[in-house]
């Protein structure tokens, strides 16, 4: 039973993944008064890509492509997606650990190839993180104290009997703070620092070609999936919608929707961020830095302090 | 996508995905490159077709030469023609790299650029409109069909005779060969 949840639960999160990339460059596309590529353009890329011929740059240069894929794949089996979660033990202390391996692997694949450009792009990543990874801190500190739990699946459970932590008032300021940074975490436009394509030519991945560029899109689908997943989890209440699902919720049937709503939320999130990535310009690392250390540190400090306050 | 489309992929999906997927590297010479930003921008959007810019020759299929080119700039050309994975296809854009155009008696310009690189594809004009570039692509798609766009196969089998045609226009080039005795 958990080896099917793990395979299915990976797989899912993978086809979604490549899905939102899609779905991203066509609603730029439409954005843009343009036609658009078809929504299944990033599968034929990723075939394309496979087919061709990449260069190694020596074997750190494998092994990091490798070690950021598989720490992305390890974050997923931590999530809960709907009401399946593969492994549990640990909870958000886990999930924070875990969500640098992805970076750190890009950073060596990349540092072997030793490209200027792509040095330029890791330390910048790197930076970005370290932006954006004090506020997250906070945030999950916030919401740990709050239900007096480290465990996910507990959280995303009192959520469907209390209702949304993002309506709930103690945590609506961590909820808006991790709202914030979300683009910083996706990588996308007002963020879009380390993977610049006409500043630094596509930054970490600027050697990476053939079956290495296909691993490196697969990790950013499923970066992408593991940020926007963790933000509906924490504070949209998982598969939760109202307490509709409350009749059936031990069924397969319940289990099912319970996936599907769950999609829908992180769909509409996603749609959300696409609309931020095209109506922002790039910031600067340094603009950046100040903006994350400014104003969501500020929100979910504040909303920390409330949250221990109130308890 | 049509029934026909559909066998084409289940028997071939690496040669399929090639024809739609292009990650183009544009090589800015001459005028031509005034006609891409219309070609990939909202007027004509290129990304319908699976045609998308990118910053590297090693993430790209697609190699765009806009226009004359100096003997400078084909210096640059063949090293970035080189680091690009196989696969890989060559199209060049108006008259001047086909026979040197109006700058045919310069002293200081290529006047064929297939005998230093393989070109799989020339589209005639001075300048092609944006459009041309569109028929040109739709053409590389047949070629690509019927295993006619075999200029990375040709630069593998003669690349003793492109860098013999290399070498003398430079005299001692500053990297090794791409090809050796062995890996051809």
């Amino acid at each position: 039973m958990q080896i099917s949840e793990i395979i299915l639960s990976s797989l899912l999160a993978l086809i979604i993944g490549i899905f939102f990339l899609g779905l991203a460059r066509k609603i730029m596309a439409r954005i843009h008064w343009r036609y658009g590529p078809p929504i299944t353009q990033p599968v034929i890329d990723i075939i394309r890509m496979f087919s061709q011929k990449g260069i190694s740059h020596g074997s750190i240069f494998n092994f990091g492509l490798i070690f950021s894929l598989t720490g992305s794949f390890v974050v997923i089996l931590f999530l809960p997606f709907g009401k399946m979660c593969p492994l549990s033990s640990g909870g958000l202390l886990v999930i924070l650990y875990l969500m640098l391996l992805a970076p750190l692997g890009i950073a060596l694949s990349s540092g072997e190839a030793a490209n200027p450009n792509s040095s330029i792009g890791v330390s910048r990543k790197f930076l970005l993180a370290l932006g954006y990874e004090v506020p997250l801190l906070l945030i999950l500190l916030a919401v740990m104290t709050h239900y007096h739990t480290i465990s996910l699946i507990e959280i995303v459970r009192i959520q469907a009997n209390t209702g949304w932590s993002f309506g709930s008032l103690p945590l609506v300021l961590s909820g808006i703070a991790y709202f914030l940074i979300l683009p910083a975490i996706l990588g996308i436009r007002p963020f879009e620092i380390s993977g610049a394509a006409q500043e630094i030519s596509s930054g970490p991945k600027v050697e990476f070609g053939g079956k290495f560029l296909a691993f490196s899109t697969i990790q950013h689908a499923l970066h992408e999936f593991i940020g926007i997943s963790l933000f509906v989890n924490l504070f949209l209440g998982g598969w939760d919608l109202f307490g509709i699902l409350e009749p059936i919720s031990n069924t397969v049937w319940g289990i099912i929707l319970g996936i599907i709503i769950f999609l829908i939320k992180m769909v509409i999130i996603f749609v959300i961020e696409i609309f931020i990535n095209a109506v922002f310009p790039r910031f600067r690392i340094e603009q950046a830095m100040k903006y994350l250390w400014k104003w969501p540190t500020l929100l979910s400090f504040i909303g920390l302090l409330i949250v221990v306050l109130f308890n | 996508m049509d029934r026909n489309k559909i066998c084409k992929w289940l028997k071939n999906p690496g040669k399929m995905a090639h024809k739609y997927s292009f990650h183009v590297v544009y090589f800015c010479t001459g005028c031509g490159i005034i006609e891409i930003p219309p070609f990939i921008t909202a007027r004509w959007d290129a990304e319908r077709f699976g045609i998308i810019p990118v910053a590297t020759p090693r993430q790209a299929s697609l190699f765009l030469i806009t226009g004359y080119v100096s003997t400078k700039t084909l210096k640059a050309i063949i090293r970035t023609y080189e680091q690009m994975p196989e696969p890989k296809y060559t199209v060049a854009l108006g008259s001047c790299p086909i026979n040197g155009g109006m700058y045919y008696d310069s002293y200081n310009t290529i006047t064929s650029l297939d005998k230093y690189i393989p070109v799989d594809g020339y589209i005639a004009g001075c300048m092609p409109r944006p459009e041309a570039i569109f028929i040109g692509v739709t053409h590389l798609w047949k070629l690509i069909d019927m295993d006619k766009a075999d200029g990375y196969q040709r630069y593998r089998e003669d690349y003793v005779h492109y860098r013999a045609n290399q070498e003398q226009l430079y005299g001692k080039m500053d990297w090794p060969p791409l090809f050796s005795e062995e890996n051809i």
